[in-house]
Parts: C-alpha cells; structure tokens; sequence
C-alpha cells in the first residue's frame, strides 16, 4: 500500500518550493489579459513553463488550447488538471488592458498558476512512481462566453465550431482520453478559504440583429424603420415577463447591445444584442428561451421590421463529483482546517455559468472554489489578494487529489469511474449541441 | 318681401323664443345622456317638435329624430339642419349625470336648442312663403364615438351597424332625401373669435381591443399565468415607439384607454380590454396608422404568449366644408356679431360624423365660441347663452334663407357645384371595408 501521506508531503514541498515562480506566473498574466480565443500571449507564456518543467504539450487546440501529461507509464486512468487562459472585458477595471478592454475580473490568471503547481507537485522527486495511470495537465481557451458576434464569425469562418474552449475541446476529441477532471475557480474572501459543491446555471447564448430602414431622422422618419424601437419594445417585453420565471429554476436574462445605430441623425437600421439565458434546467431555460425569442419576434413585428436570431449552444449545469470531491474535501481540511472548508448541497445555484458544467455531462469532474480575491465578480474592483490561497493552496488540494485518485493501482480512480453515470457520451453531446445551434429569420411581413 | 327683411322676421322670432330655447337647452344638460341611450332627451325634442306643430319620425338609429318644414314648392333642395343629441362622459363635470358621468363638456345640448331655434324662425309668419324647397330638422344620436364596447355590442346584437348616429341616418336612407346640411357646434377657442367656421377635421377608426392570457395565483404561481395586462402594456409601448414615424401634416392621434385592467391584484390578469381611436388627417393616413397599430398589438400578445383580438371599427371621415356655403354664412354671420369676431378655422385633430356627411353632400360645421374650459374637460361650460344658442341659430336660419329664398336659386347652385367624393353605396362599402375583425394568438 502506497504512502499518500509521504506523497503528499513531497508534492507540497515541491509546491512550496516553487511558491513565489508560481505566484509570479500568475500575476504575469494578470497583466497580460486577453479574452478567450485571442489568448496567443498567454498560451506561450504558459507553453514556456511547461517547456521549463520539462513537460511535452500540444498547442493550438481550439485555437490557443494546451495539452501535456505527467505519465506514470502504469495503466490506470487520466485524470485532467484544467486551467482557464482566458480574460474577460471589463472597461474600468484596475488591472484592464486599456487597448482591448481585456481584464481578469475572474481570476483564470490564477488557474494556470494552479495548474503548473499541480504539475510542480506531482513532478516532486518520487511522487509519480507511487501512481499510476496519467495526469493530463490541460490550458482551455475562452470560458466565458463572450464577444459572440466575433465568436460567430469564427465559427462561420470554420476556424471553430463552438464557442468556448472545453465545448471545443471535447469536440475536437481532446478529452477522449481524459476519464476525470479538476479545476479551482478563485472566489471571494470570506466565502470559506475551500468551498465545494453545488451547481451551476446552463445557458444558451442569443446573437440577435433587428433590422428596419434608415432614413433622415428628422426629415423623413416616416420612411424610416427604427430597429432601436425595435429592440427597445423587444427588451420590454422581456422585462414584463420575468414575474413568470420561477425563483427555483435561477432564470437569468441579460446581454448588452452592441450596436444601437451608428448616427443619431439616421434612422437606426441595424442593432446588435448579445444575449445570454441562462436557468438550472433544459426545461427551465427552454421555456425562457421561447420567451426571449417571443419578444424579439414581437419587437419587429411592432416595428414592421425583421429580426435575426442565432441561438448558440451554451453552457450545461454543473454536476460535482461525489467521490472526488470527499477527496478533494479532505486534503483541503488537511491544508486549511475543516472549518474553512464549505460543503454546498447539490442544489445551491450560483446564478453563473461554465463550461466545466459540459464536462461534467460526459466525466466526473469537480469545480472547488478557493476563497482569495476581493471586489465583485466581473466587475471593476474584482482583484485576487491572497496568492498564497489563490495559487499555492489550490495547487497543493488538487495535487494531493490527484495522487488519492491514483496512488497504487489507481484504485479510487477507477471507483470514481465505475461509480460515475454520465448524462451525455462526448458524440452524444456534441450531436445535441450541434443541434442546439438555430438561425431564424423573422419579418413582420 | 325681400331677402333681408324675411332673415328679419327669423330672427326676430328667434330672439322672441330666446328664454323657451334657452331653457331646452339648460334642460339637456341637466339631464345628459351617453349616445343610443339619449331617450329622455329624444323625448325633450319630439315635445318640441310637438309643440311647434311639426310631423316626424322618431327612434332612427335608435333614438334620432327627423321633422320636415316643407314649403310646398317642391323646386328647392332639401336643407338638413342638425342637433346631435348625446352627451360624452366626464367623470366629475359639474353638471355631470352622478350615476352614469354622462356630462355635456361638448355643448351638444345647445346645439338641440339650436336646431329647434332654425325651426321656429322658419315658422315665423312670411318666412315659409318667400322660400322653396325644404327644411328637414334633425336630432342625431351618437356623435361622440364612446363607450366602444357597448356599442360594439349592440352592432353584435343588429341594433346598429355603425358606432355614430349620422352614419346609422345615412345607412338606414334618411339623408336620401337631403341635399345639404348644416350644424353649428360650440366651442371654447377665445381666439377664435364669436364665430368661426371652415377648415378640416380628423378621420377616424376605432378599435375595440380584447388581450386574453391565463389566470394563475399571482404571488404564487405566477409562471402558470399568462399576463393580458402586460401584453397591453408592451403593446402601448409599441405604438408609443412609433409615433416617429407619423408625418406632421397627417396629424394622427392614437389614444388608447384600458377599459379592463384585471379583476383581482392577486390573480394574474387574463382579460383586459382596450379601446383606441386612430385619427388622421386623410382616410390614407389613418388607415396606414391603424395597421402600424394592430402590428403593435400583436407585438404584446406575441411577446407573452396570448392572444389579442382586434376589432376595427369604421369611425368617422375627415370633414370638408362647402366654400359657397360659407360665403353665405359667413355674411350673416358678420352681421350678427361684426367681420372682426369672426375666424377662419384650420386643421382641427378631432373628429365628427358630420364629416361623414361632407364627403357625400355639401355641408357647413362651424363653431360659436360660446363656452369656457377645456372641450371633453371637467370645466367645459358654456357661459354665453344668447350666443351659443340664439346667435348660432339665427346665423343658421339666415343661411337657410339664402339658400331657399325665392326659386332657392342659391342652394341649387350650391348643390350643382358640390362634386361629391362618395356616393352613399361607396361610403357604405368604404365603412363596411374598414371593419375587420381579426385574432392573434402566439
């Protein structure tokens, strides 16, 4: 029987050995934001890492994706080590890319600190021999779904087909060899230093274009055919129907606008709306999703103009691990003391979104929030205080997670597999998001 | 006899009946009546007729009435002198009905006592004898185009066709045997002088608008509902959003009112009613606006998911008053109170049946500022009696005189030079094309 405890130990110690290259990595790229699937800087940055911990990767998945293994050479189950490259926008914010808008107002900076510390750990002298199977140690492009008409583009242009990066990693069958995955996302100070569990809302995405006629705004408007009206009685319709949203399915409709015409003295021809449904269920997002699509229609309709609507396949809900996350549990009580460590029941909704909610439709995967950051999320004062929390920490849970799975013969690993009743096979998920993805065109006439 | 000294004796005898006149007047408005239910005041008037000796027909389009002066020279035209008999509803009118809040804020009360004031001035001893042709006196129901459901239900019930009473008159072929009509309305314009006259009005269609949704428990299952006050309030924004798009000569106005807001605060509403006017200047104009307004509200039952069902009814068409006709009046009169009192009137946004009447006869519809306060406002009253009755009579009466005098040479002129727009079978089939009644369910 395998010592994990001396495992253990060693990985930590490499872990803090490494504490301040790591921190350091981390805070590189916090300066360096860029939004998913522009993340070229980023993925070499963390290509070189890599490379400096001796570990071979492929690069370019799903445009900027990285994927390297620390590989026991026993047979035994991959597990994955995720960390998210990319960026969101946030104009304002204290750490914004002033050219691009670019800013991590959701710490991903420090997911691949993170993940090179797993690495760091496992790579400790000793360590991997006490495992078997492999640990895949993967960088995803673009989880927050955003710039969607540039995402569109991309997919129209076949540079991609979905439109965030683990949806595109499973499609491109870069998870066929994974059996399991992790992450830690940074969350709050004050939220519990570890917090577990729960679930997350699933969402389908809206890329919307009202039409209608320009004309002379103050000479002729009654040629014209305002699709600002349009968007704007649209937007009032949806707003009218939220009393019909259930509290229990955390129903979530928003999204900005994009263009809203392009001279005040013109009629508006043309408006943009980015928009997101987001709800703990199909059904529930389904339903509000009809209704999202209801108003658009009746916008135009009001106006006499068309509308366009893309809906495109989103996120899944979020199903945690039991098994992994009893691990993940106990290494962080080791770590931080149990009582700061928050267990959430399964039901606990976020509110949010991620595509680590797919994965886990088709592997046991967990997704730990590691409390370290203050400020609101996404917004303009959203900065990480507590790197040691944010980085070191997280990297030392999941690095002792990994070995639990597949110390000796991997024997919880493979119970974590057999145990695991998947929702959805990647092709069986890739056919029903592929489906998922509809164009129509409504005209009032 | 000549032409001056028999508008004379009309007058004359107008200013002689001044306080009987006067008091039918007061006496209608203290009893005001919404129109098709004008029963009390169609009876004020069939003692009037009574009295003054008069034949006539009574309950045409419901509650009018129709009394024949005849001169017995059959070579003249047919003059209709008109009384519109309803009153609108004013909630807090001082001379409001407390029960129903029918109140005259429109003056049509004067307008009776008007039309009975032209009557017995032609019955002035000498009068009849120098004139040809006839006068036919009129008590109209319904000018104001209210109360649209309940109407709309009496047309659903065959009790009318049309929602306003000159149109019933016309449908049931009692302007067949008329050739010109006139009316004098009051109004409460202090610039405009004592009297004014001319210019245009406003068509319309009316809508009768019913959104249906799903009731369910507001506070708690508000997801199993179906919200009909929503779909009407998204509905209304929509056609707020599109008041841009109208041109400022077509002067339309869309001013719904929400006859049914929901029953209960904690139910979700699954029946709200609405009912709308669309005005325009031209039949084209409004016609273009109305269906820019039932896109609207197919937007609001579109966008919760219900239904709305659209009833649009023909209203009333834009007016056009007879230029020769008003070369007549507007002399008398200037006679009656001095050239500097009086005004030429533009584009008015309101609306009237009598221009329904205009596009298939010559007609005038002028105005006698005999009131203060805001026209369909609590404070609309009329102060000045002599003018808003016996001087509006008396002007009419004259009118009537220049036209029949004699060999009723001038009204034959008149009516020779009208080119009419419609006859009544295409104003018949224009109305009936207007109405349409259509259901939208998402």
């Amino acid at each position: 029987m395998t010592d994990t405890k001396f495992l253990k130990a060693s990985a930590w110690r490499s872990i803090d050995s490494r504490k301040d290259w790591l921190i350091d990595i981390a805070k590189q790229i916090l300066v360096n934001p860029e939004p998913g699937f522009f993340e070229k800087k980023t993925a070499r940055f963390v290509s070189d890492k890599l490379n400096e911990l001796e570990i071979a990767h492929d690069s370019g998945i799903a445009l900027t994706g990285l994927k390297g293994y620390l590989d026991t050479q026993r047979s035994g189950p991959t597990v994955a080590v995720i960390g998210e490259l990319d960026s969101l926008r946030v104009a304002g914010h204290v750490y914004v890319d002033e050219e691009t808008e670019a800013a991590h107002a959701c710490g991903h900076h420090c997911q691949l600190a993170m993940m090179l510390g797993v690495a760091v750990g496992l790579k400790a002298s000793g360590v991997l021999e006490g495992l078997s199977g492999r640990v895949a140690l993967m960088a995803l492009p673009a989880e927050e779904f955003i710039d969607v008409e540039h995402r569109y583009g991309l997919h129209n242009a076949g540079d991609i087909e979905f439109m965030a990066g683990k949806q595109e990693f499973l499609r491109l069958g870069a998870f066929d060899d994974v059996d399991m995955a992790m992450m830690t996302h940074t969350s709050l100070l004050g939220e519990g230093k570890f917090s577990l569990g729960g679930t997350s809302n699933g969402h389908v995405v809206k890329f919307i274009r009202f039409l209608g006629k320009a004309a002379h705004a103050g000479g002729a408007p009654h040629v014209g055919i305002n699709a600002l009206q349009a968007a704007t009685v649209a937007l009032n319709a949806l707003n009218a129907q939220r009393e019909t949203l259930r509290n229990e399915d955390t129903i979530r409709l928003h999204g900005i606008m994009t263009v809203g015409g392009v001279s005040v003295s013109s009629i508006p021809a043309e408006v943009k709306y980015e928009g997101r449904v987001r709800g703990g269920t199909w059904e529930a997002i389904d339903d509000a999703n009809q209704k999202m699509d209801r108003c658009l229609r009746a916008g135009a309709l009001a106006i006499g103009g068309e509308v366009e609507i893309v809906t495109l396949p989103g996120y899944m809900p979020l199903i945690n691990d039991v098994n992994m996350m009893e691990m993940f549990h106990q290494n962080a009580s080791d770590l931080v003391g149990s009582n700061n460590v928050r267990q959430n029941p399964s039901n606990v909704n976020r509110g949010g979104s991620t595509d680590m909610g797919d994965l886990s439709q088709v592997m046991p995967v967990i997704h730990p929030y590691t409390g370290a950051a203050t400020g609101s999320g996404h917004g303009v004062d959203y900065v990480v205080k507590d790197y040691t929390q944010a980085v070191i920490n997280p990297a030392k849970a999941m690095a002792a997670t990994v070995i639990d799975l597949l110390a000796g013969d991997s024997d919880r690993a493979r119970k974590v597999v057999k145990n695991f009743v998947p929702n959805l096979s990647i092709d069986s998920y890739v056919a029903m998001q592929r489906a998922r993805l509809t164009e129509e065109t409504y005209s009032s006439t | 006899m000549n032409l001056d000294d028999i508008k004379q004796l009309a007058c004359e005898e107008i200013e002689r009946q001044g306080e009987r006149l006067i008091g039918v007047a007061k006496d209608i408005l203290d009893s005001p009546e919404p129109g098709f239910q004008e029963f009390k005041t169609a009876s004020k008037v069939a003692k009037e007729f009574q009295a003054m000796g008069l034949s006539f027909e009574e309950n045409i389009g419901i509650t009018g009435l129709k009394a024949i002066i005849d001169t017995q020279k059959g070579t003249g035209p047919n003059v209709a002198v008109i009384g519109e008999l309803d009153s609108l509803k004013v909630l807090g009118h001082p001379h409001a009905d407390p029960e129903t809040s029918a109140a005259h804020a429109c003056g049509h009360h004067c307008q009776i006592a008007m039309m009975l004031g032209v009557g017995l001035g032609l019955q002035a001893p000498g009068v009849l004898e120098s004139l040809s042709g006839r006068v036919t006196l009129m008590a109209v129901p319904a000018e104001e185009y209210i109360e649209v459901e309940y109407r709309d239900n009496l047309r659903r019930d065959g009790k009318i066709e049309f929602l306003g009473g000159k149109p019933e008159f016309v449908r049931h072929g009692h302007f067949d045997d008329i050739d010109i009509a006139m009316m004098t309305h009051t109004s409460a314009s202090p610039d405009q002088g004592k009297i004014s006259f001319g210019g245009t009005n406003n068509g319309l269609v009316a809508k009768s608008i019913k959104f249906s949704g799903t009731a369910s428990h507001a506070g708690g299952a508000p997801h199993l509902g179906v919200n009909a006050l929503n779909a009407a309030m998204i509905s209304m924004s929509a056609i707020h959003a599109q008041r841009e798009t109208y041109r400022d000569q077509d002067t339309i106005r869309i001013h719904p009112i929400i006859t049914r807001g929901g029953i209960a605060v904690s139910s979700v509403p699954a029946d709200v009613r609405m009912e709308t006017y669309v005005r325009g200047a031209s039949i084209d104009a409004f016609l273009s606006a109305s269906e820019k307004v039932d896109r609207a509200l197919r937007a609001g039952a579109m966008a919760v998911g219900g239904t709305v069902e659209i009833t649009t009814l023909p209203g009333y068409l834009p007016i056009q008053s007879s230029q020769p006709m008003l070369e007549f009046y507007s002399r008398n009169a200037a006679t009656l109170v001095g050239s500097d009192n009086l005004s030429q009137l533009g584009h008015r946004t309101g609306s009237t049946d009598m221009g329904d009447i205009s596009q298939m006869m010559p007609v005038i519809h002028p105005y006698v500022e005999a009131a203060t306060g805001n026209g369909h406002g609590i404070d609309y009253l009329v102060n000045d009696y002599n003018l808003g009755v016996l001087t509006g009579a008396k002007a009419m009466a004259m009118t009537v005189i220049d036209l029949l005098y004699e060999n009723a040479d001038n009204g034959n002129k008149v009516v020779d030079k009208y080119k009419a727009p419609l006859t009544k079978t295409d104003y018949l089939s224009l109305l009936r094309g207007m109405m349409k009644e259509e259901t939208y369910t998402e």
